[in-house]
């Protein structure tokens, strides 16, 4: 099964046909380099594309997963390449199936609050459309202005909202769908409800790009919120901090949208990096509160008693950035952590473990304690809120190469252990792709991983949509 | 030390969008704020307080509604604020937005030192500030970056300029516009926003300043905006993209004839 034929210049030429010279992408390796990687930083998880397609329709889509099924070839379906797992890297060479060209909003359907696009629409771009008409959709992955929707349905993308709004998925209503043999299919629809069969979307959702290539996206808008109120409370310690999150989301009269965590490391590597400064006065670890909502008194309201709690339960400080100004400063800060790392170290790994969220003050004590018995520095930040801590493993500068892949491997894998025993788990919004893939086994049972590959199997018989993502195929037999 | 920071609200420009009719700013949706250079002037002039005590009076010529930045501007650490609204102010240009500022902070008085921003990014002509000194007669430094000194009679700062930084001595009372460079400005803290909150901000109109009224609002205004157009932006170019030996030897051939013509080389 995972022997794959190799794309010859008769394919080629056949693709060339079918989607025309220009949007088929050979032997230019300038050009195919930009499709062997997503930004998961280390080299071994790259892979060259035998040939790049740029489909422009879904019965373009429809005809080259046909041809790859005849060919036995490998097709890596691909949005803007932001994801974190090599999910949209062909590890087994083949045909990238980029979705750049699907580019269009097609329908903002006001009276039924949804919108109909295409899965390489930049995410930011429909809510900038949206903001005109006062609404929003609620999808907010942290890379705003590059990643595609397509890839964050794919990924059930999270991000900075999840803690009021939840995750991608909630907002998806409908797909329509190439399946990796080539049909063309209608999942759900602009309906609020639908209990008719499986719920193929919700599967849809996050399945990684390994069940089926979307063409056409149905999601939910909200209106949008007239004011956002950020706080940005300085802590002493970590724990203090985020002792805190359970309270603020068990005892707060309005939910926040987003409560982040960035620890004091992250943040003064980050202000290196932006040239930003803001007095920590003495703090190890911060903070980042969201709230919106329409009423300005009500935010005002509920905003100071959120500082107040703070303050008397050992807060140092509390920011509050209401205008547009000061809420972009601080969130430019948060969003900017992973960039600023790499300035620090390009040597590292972005882990994207979640835990129930009153198990994050345990968590990164234990993270603390792993990253100095396996001379690796560790920076952590994230989503608090939700329990998912972004936590970076990097080398520390000057330490052997050798060394660094054995502490890095013992490393995760203790983090995964502890993850594990709290009830979390290894991904909470990146994904597993082919990064993560050997670790399934020690999150998940083995019979449910088979329910998966049959699964799989049902969509794509002869394994040729995405093969080698989250798990093997062959292992199975 | 008694300091004043004249600011101005200004619609959030990061994502603006222009008339293509009008040539104009669409305002409506756009969040007002503090013209960001201004927040520079309030941070300079809260870190000299900080040092030498005193009082920072912050003030805004416009709408009711721009009682709004006086608050954030109050929230960051100025101890109290003037707004200067009424329909007679109106309209007004740099030169009389300056003639009003001027009177109100005459009518304040005894002031030290006034702290404005570079310029505002809506109208973007760095004239107010400049302009303020001039009707109150007292010397002014524009693109200033730094403070080294601070004297009972005279102020050490230090100057941008194109080729490096100047180091001038001024007179007390003067008048800065600050740069980016001179500081990073601080964000409001809860108790901060709280005091902003309750704070009384007096209005003051025509009847409250010593003014003339044949200098005030679009009538008092010598400028007059006749036409606005967008600049078209027009490029030429060619792309050179060799392949071959030889083809790379004929770019070359090319740039460096492109290069004379010129005058680059």
């Amino acid at each position: 099964m995972s022997e794959y034929n190799q794309v010859t210049s008769e394919i080629v030429k056949e693709l060339r046909g079918l989607l025309g010279n220009r949007n088929v992408i050979y032997e230019d390796k300038a050009k195919l380099e930009t499709y062997s990687h997503d930004e998961v930083d280390d080299e071994e998880y790259a892979h060259m594309p035998e040939v790049v397609t740029k489909p422009a329709n879904a019965k373009e889509i429809s005809k080259i997963m046909k041809l790859a099924n005849r060919e036995n070839i490998a097709v890596t379906p691909r949005g803007a390449g932001s994801g974190l797992s090599g999910g949209a890297v062909p590890i087994t060479g083949g045909i990238v199936l980029s979705l750049e060209r699907m580019d269009k909003i097609l329908e903002i359907d006001e009276d039924n609050l949804v919108a109909v696009v295409e899965p390489g629409v930049i995410t930011n771009n429909i809510n900038e459309l949206l903001a005109e008409k006062d609404l929003f959709y609620a999808g907010y992955p942290m890379s705003v202005e590059s990643c595609f929707i397509g890839g964050n349905v794919a990924e059930n993308a999270g991000g900075g909202r999840a803690v009021k709004y939840g995750v991608t998925g909630r907002y998806i209503l409908g797909l329509e769908m190439v399946t990796p043999e080539g049909d063309i299919i209608q999942l759900g629809g602009k309906r609020v409800k639908d209990v008719v069969g499986y719920d193929f979307v919700k599967l849809m959702v996050g399945s990684e790009g390994t069940l089926g290539i979307f063409t056409k996206i149905i999601i939910k808008l909200l209106p949008l919120p007239r004011h956002t109120v950020n706080l940005l409370i300085l802590y002493k310690d970590i724990e203090t901090a985020i002792n805190m999150v359970p309270r603020i989301l068990t005892k707060s009269d309005k939910t926040p949208t987003a409560i982040e965590f960035m620890d004091k490391e992250s943040v003064l590597l980050v202000y290196k990096y932006l040239n930003e400064h803001l007095p920590l006065k003495g703090a190890e670890a911060l903070l980042l509160i969201e709230l919106d909502g329409n009423d300005e008194e009500l935010m005002e309201k509920a905003y100071q008693s959120i500082g107040d709690v703070c303050l008397n339960s050992g807060a140092i400080e509390v920011y509050v950035a209401d205008s547009a100004t000061t809420r972009e400063r601080v969130w430019k800060m948060r969003r900017n952590i992973p960039e600023a790392i790499q300035t620090y170290s390009e040597i590292k790994s972005s882990e994207d473990i979640v835990v129930p969220i009153a198990n994050i003050p345990d968590l990164l004590v234990k993270i603390r304690k792993i990253a100095a018995q396996n001379n690796v520095d560790i920076f952590c930040f994230g989503h608090a809120g939700d329990g998912n801590i972004h936590s970076s493993i990097v080398k520390k500068p000057g330490t052997e190469q050798a060394n660094w892949e054995e502490n890095l491997e013992k490393t995760r894998r203790e983090i995964f252990q502890e993850t594990a025993k709290m009830g979390g788990t290894i991904s909470g919004e990146h994904g597993i792709g082919h990064k993560r893939k050997k670790y399934m086994k020690d999150i998940m049972d083995s019979a449910t991983i088979e329910l998966m590959r049959r699964v799989k199997l049902a969509f794509d018989p002869n394994n040729i949509l995405n093969p080698g993502k989250i798990f093997d195929i062959e292992e199975a037999k | 030390m008694k300091l004043i920071v004249p600011i101005k609200q200004v619609p959030e420009t990061s994502n603006v969008k222009m008339d293509p009719e009008t040539g104009t700013m669409v305002r409506s949706g756009v969040e007002q704020i503090i013209n960001p250079l201004d927040l520079y002037a309030i941070e300079a002039a809260i870190r000299l307080k900080e040092k030498f005590g005193g009082e920072i009076i912050t003030l805004t010529m416009g709408p009711p509604s721009a009682d709004k930045a006086l608050r954030e501007a109050i929230a960051m650490g100025c101890d109290r604020g003037i707004l200067l609204s009424h329909k007679d102010f109106a309209g007004a240009d740099t030169w009389s937005t300056s003639y009003v500022l001027a009177k109100a902070i005459e009518k304040i008085g005894d002031y030290d030192v006034i702290f404005c921003g570079e310029r505002a990014t809506d109208g973007d002509t760095g004239q107010v500030g400049p302009g303020i000194a001039s009707w109150l007669k007292i010397p002014f430094l524009t693109y200033v970056s730094g403070i080294d000194q601070t004297n009972q009679e005279t102020m050490t700062v230090e100057r941008n300029v194109e080729a490096g930084y100047q180091i001038l001595k001024i007179q007390k009372p003067c008048l800065f516009t600050v740069v980016k460079e001179i500081n990073f400005p601080r964000l409001p803290t809860l108790k901060g926003k709280k005091k902003a909150r309750d704070i009384e901000i007096p209005t003051w109109t025509p009847q409250n300043i010593d003014v003339d009224p044949e200098n005030l609002g679009l009538n008092g205004s010598p400028t007059r905006v006749v036409k606005i157009s967008k600049p078209k932006v027009s490029r030429e170019g060619e792309k050179l993209m060799p392949e071959s030996d030889q083809e790379i030897e004929d770019s070359v051939g090319k740039l460096i004839e492109y290069f004379e013509k010129l005058e680059i080389i």
